[in-house]
């Protein structure tokens, strides 16, 4: 359902008149006129209003009872009064009550002093009670999860948190048990609360109920300091607020932004923040010494790069992983381009420039936020609560909330299936064919051979086909199509039957409507802009000589035309497909300098001179969110004593080269790349603020997106046939596809809150394949192919397609990217 | 704007009264008159003998209320220490020279009768401006301000007193008033 337009209507309260939308719930109409109307259970953010909690009585004229403010909508002339003798008894009584089980242990409390109970109490109670019997107890506190402490006696029943559980993340763990005074909180089966988003409860509670166990007891919020920045551990670079004590960072809480995270973060972005005083983090610069890294001072690490640099001869490679700022990638292609003259940086964009251009105009973007007002969604190839965690919340509300339809089409069965009208599987690898068989259903083209070719069902394309052809009623109305950039692997024949489609669909130049691509890393968007792209420069302006991507990097390594590898943020042996490739090239390496927070296996074994990294709370930059909207880093504490910013350490290499950076400060460098992007003209880290800006949301500077991306493409795209390749015929073996969890980090791993999380590798298939293999849930089995093999664990899931495994990427062991598929054969472990 | 030079006071105009210029009659005044007029009470005293405290030999007694040095305290019956390291004494400040930091008692490490108890609580007296606010702040009474004035010493960081000082038996080395004295 496209946004609804707000009509404003007059209405007086407290003897102000007061414009408001119409049907804005009062307690936010009396806002508008600075009138606060205190509240417990009411949380715009959760959807429709429940009045558990009664706090918010008002008198309005005409109606004998006072009305509850959160659930009575504003009409034009109404006459509201909050500051009557009536009002103010009821809410003394509705306080009185509130407090009779209500311990008042706030020197205890780890809410106490942020608490709205305590701050509702203390300008609307009345300051006493007549309660002298025994008030009602329960054991505590106790553990909700192993990041949620629980204190029922704290508890007013407000419903907050079981309402986020039932009906924001669908997790459906909370409930109220029993009835009356006896009412408590809990999982419906007394099992921990373990969910991706179970922290957000911890801010929701009005009250110290529920409380963080990392943060229990750190400060209070006199001692502390929030600092905003944002969270960039996946891309969907949600907006936090960083709880600063003796310049460390105890506590990640949500900065509202709407049109990114909605106000909310997923635990990884909550907890992850331990990872930045954990012990195993490198804070000094280390230079292999006899087969092993030793620590070194600053001056010795930069000279062995700078060497190292100079003698390989311009044989240098850049790579850049998710967590690099756009000017830390534009540096590394200075460093490596302009100042080493060769072309080979890439940041794992997957797609030629001509492919980023087209799938890049701005005219195709669609936002966030339009994933909730759209008519249907489409979502291709991704599984948002691993890659991008925080759209799930907002798929899930757009459905529920705004009647949006939900289609997923993925090889993986997603968590989203239950709310999708349509779920579509397709074998893994097979995106190509399946596109091309959506695109085939709409122009009304054969839409059986490539739909044989991916694997999946002529009759379900079609049936999709429809269902986005007639999304808006009759006509295609506002269609979103969130796809996994990973989908794009398959380059042209991926990327010409989806913009065909989405021609189709007339998804260009339509506001509310568009693509949204969720890159495989957190940054990937901003370092495409910055130029960190194998044959385009910073604006994605054309090169001269193309470069080699990261596939074509190992395959330089290893052959011996490229000695230096420059790492940005990231570990190949991790964050790349194939693996035992990969480990031959760092071999085959003869300097591998990276930059690294943490000692993952290909730094460990392979780096020659480490750079510490800086954490994300420490850093200072901008990146690029998946919709375009350029967000600024600020730091939140200071670097660890060993560690320096890496543009300093790229502009020392530079100016060691003999280069003049004209760099002086990260701003600097900011500036530099705002000039050398057409697209970013006119910006500065002001003008991005605190909420960031989508840069071609501005006329100008979309204007400014380079040449073949103009509406053209798509016509000469929608007359060429698609060319694919047909997924493996599994042959009694199976079909290997590969998911990365959203607790696939190193970052997760060096935080203790989240040990309990920690994926271990398990494969997942359909239970007619287990049949066949004689394979049990839960059974230890090994999966190989071409002599490689990895142990895990047999995960049965009834929705998975048979004739395809899934394997994890991005663990520390046995990862998938040690298989190379595209098929594997399973067998149980040998028993031990 | 009417400029300053045409400013008129009116009638609030104070009209400063000088005394007599030096030299003459009147500075001679000034000098014998006014110095006599301050001897006659020095003069007066004398037959009182001297009242010298030889500090620090001999101390004066101080009032029971006297704000000295903050003590934290214990239960008497159960020897836990009383403050549950709630930070309010920090809020209240107004030197701002209290440091609390929290943790959370365990059974086999149980340290104040609540959940959570002081694991740092640091005063820096070189700071504290002895207003008791902190004392009045306390919910569990567990800072007060004692009595002891005798604080000095050569490092401005000795001046930082830890939990275990403040918990510590203090010398008693300011005398107490008596009821009455
Ligand atoms: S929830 Fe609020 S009012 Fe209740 S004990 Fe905690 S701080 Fe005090
Ligand atoms: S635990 Fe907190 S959020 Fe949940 S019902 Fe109780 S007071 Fe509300
Ligand atoms: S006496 Fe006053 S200044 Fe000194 S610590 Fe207490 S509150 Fe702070
Ligand atoms: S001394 Fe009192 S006010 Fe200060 S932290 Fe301890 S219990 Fe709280
Ligand atoms: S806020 Fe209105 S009933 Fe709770």
């Amino acid at each position: 359902m496209p946004r609804p337009e707000p009509q404003f209507i007059t209405f007086s309260i407290d003897g102000r008149e007061v414009q408001a939308p119409a049907n804005e719930m009062l307690v936010d109409a009396a806002k508008r006129g600075d009138v606060e109307i205190p509240v417990f259970c009411y949380e715009p953010k959760l959807g429709a209003p429940v009045g558990a909690c009664r706090m918010c009585l008002v008198d309005i004229e005409g109606i004998p009872k006072l009305q509850t403010g959160c659930s009575t909508p504003v009409k034009d002339g109404m006459v509201v009064h909050t500051q009557t003798k009536r009002v103010k008894d009821a809410q003394e009584s509705v306080l009185e009550f509130l407090l009779i089980n209500h311990p008042l242990d706030c020197p205890v409390c780890d809410k106490g002093g942020e608490c709205p109970l305590q701050d509702v109490s203390f300008g609307w109670g009345g300051g006493k009670t007549r309660f002298i019997e025994p008030k009602r107890h329960f054991k505590k506190p106790l553990e909700l999860s192993p990041l949620v402490a629980i204190d029922r006696e704290r508890c007013i029943l407000c419903y907050r948190c079981v309402r986020f559980s039932q009906e924001l993340s669908e997790d459906y763990q909370l409930v109220l048990h029993e009835r009356g005074a006896a009412t408590f909180v809990g999982t419906f089966d007394g099992h921990p609360y373990v969910a991706p988003f179970s922290g957000n409860i911890i801010e929701l509670c009005p009250v110290g109920a529920l409380t963080s166990r990392p943060y229990r007891f750190r400060a209070r919020p006199w001692d502390i300091e929030n600092s905003g920045s944002v969270c960039t551990l996946c891309p969907a670079q949600c907006n936090v607020a960083f709880t600063v004590r003796d310049d460390r960072v105890l506590r990640v809480m949500a900065r509202d932004n709407d049109e990114v995270d909605d106000g909310w973060l997923c635990d990884k972005g909550r907890f992850a923040y331990q990872s930045v005083h954990a012990e195993q983090r490198i804070v000094a610069p280390m230079v292999r010494d006899g087969g092993v890294l030793r620590e070194v001072p600053w001056a010795r690490a930069i000279e062995e790069a700078t060497l190292a640099l100079k003698k390989s001869g311009g044989r240098v490679a850049g790579l850049a992983g998710g967590a690099t700022t756009n000017e830390e990638g534009f540096l590394l292609q200075r460093l490596v381009r302009d100042v080493h003259g060769s072309p080979h940086v890439d940041s794992s964009a997957g797609l030629p420039r001509a492919g980023l251009l087209a799938m890049g105009d701005p005219a195709l973007q669609a936002t966030v936020a339009d994933l909730e007002f759209a008519h249907t969604v489409l979502v291709l190839g991704t599984e948002p609560v691993d890659d991008m965690p925080i759209v799930d919340l907002r798929l899930r509300k757009g459905v529920r909330r705004n009647r949006m339809t939900l289609a997923v089409a993925t090889s993986r069965p997603s968590s989203l299936d239950p709310n999708a009208v349509l779920s579509v599987r397709y074998a893994p690898g097979a995106e190509a064919a399946f596109v091309a068989a959506l695109s085939a259903a709409f122009y009304g083209g054969d839409v059986d051979t490539p739909a044989r070719a991916a694997g999946t069902d002529a009759g379900a394309v079609a049936e999709l086909a429809a269902l986005l052809r007639t999304s808006g009623g009759d006509e295609a109305g506002d269609v979103v199509v969130l796809y996994g950039e990973r989908v794009l692997a398959g380059g042209e024949a991926v990327t010409q039957p989806l913009l065909k489609l989405a021609g189709a669909l007339g998804l260009s130049g339509r506001a509310g409507a568009g693509l949204l691509g969720i890159p495989a890393a957190t940054n990937g968007r901003g370092l495409r802009e910055a130029g960190v792209v194998p044959d385009a420069g910073p604006g994605l302006a054309e090169l001269a000589t193309a470069g080699a991507d990261a596939a074509g990097i190992a395959a330089s390594l290893t052959a011996g035309d490229t000695t230096v590898l420059y790492l940005m943020h990231t570990d190949p042996l991790r964050d790349q497909p194939q693996r035992a490739t990969w480990d031959r090239a760092l071999d085959k390496a003869t300097h591998v300098i990276a930059h690294a927070g943490f000692m993952t296996e290909g730094i460990r074994e392979h780096a020659t001179v480490v750079f510490p990294a800086e954490s994300y709370a420490e850093k200072e930059g901008t990146i690029v969110h998946p919709d375009g909207r350029l967000q600024r880093l600020r730091p939140a504490i200071g670097r660890p004593a060993g560690v320096r910013a890496a543009w300093q350490v790229l502009d020392e290499l530079m100016r060691a080269a003999g280069v003049d950076t004209g760099l002086h400060t990260v701003h600097s460098a900011t500036r530099q790349l705002f000039e050398s992007v057409p697209f970013y003209a006119g910006l500065t880290v002001d003008t991005l603020g605190g909420k960031g800006l989508r840069w071609w949301e501005d006329e100008a500077r979309a204007a400014a997106w380079p040449e073949p991306a103009k509406p053209g493409l798509l016509a000469t795209v929608a007359s060429s046939t698609p060319t694919y390749e047909a997924a493996a015929t599994p042959n009694g073996a199976l079909r290997l596809g590969t998911f990365k969890s959203i607790w696939a980090s190193p970052e997760v791993e060096a935080s203790p809150a989240l040990k309990f999380l920690h994926p271990t590798q398990r494969v997942e298939l359909s239970p007619v394949d287990a049949e066949r293999l004689g394979i049990r849930h839960g059974e230890h089995v090994t999966v190989g192919g071409d002599g490689a093999s990895v142990a895990a664990v047999a995960h049965l899931r009834n929705e998975s397609p048979a004739g395809s495994a899934f394997l994890q990427s991005g663990i520390p062991e046995g990862a998938a990217n040690v298989l190379e598929g595209p098929l594997v054969e399973i067998r149980k472990a040998q028993s031990t | 704007m009417p400029s300053t030079t045409d400013w008129h006071p009116g009638d609030d105009q104070v009209v400063v009264v000088r005394g007599p210029k030096p030299g003459g009659a009147g500075g001679a005044y000034r000098i014998f008159g006014e110095t006599l007029r301050g001897l006659k009470t020095t003069f007066a005293r004398v037959v009182e003998g001297t009242n010298t405290i030889a500090y620090p030999e001999e101390k004066v007694a101080v009032y029971p209320r006297f704000r000295g040095r903050h003590r934290l305290h214990r239960f008497e019956d159960t020897g836990l220490e009383k403050c549950v390291g709630c930070s309010l004494c920090a809020a209240a400040c107004p030197a701002d020279c209290i440091r609390v930091v929290a943790a959370e008692n365990t059974p086999e490490h149980r340290v104040s009768a609540g959940e959570r108890y002081a694991s740092v609580y640091e005063i820096n007296l070189s700071r504290c401006i002895f207003c008791g606010y902190c004392e009045v702040a306390c919910p569990f009474d567990a800072i007060t301000m004692g009595n002891d004035y005798e604080m000095s010493d050569y490092h401005r960081s000795d001046l930082i007193f830890t939990k275990e000082m403040l918990l510590a038996e203090p010398l008693e080395r300011a005398p107490i008033r008596a009821e009455g004295e």
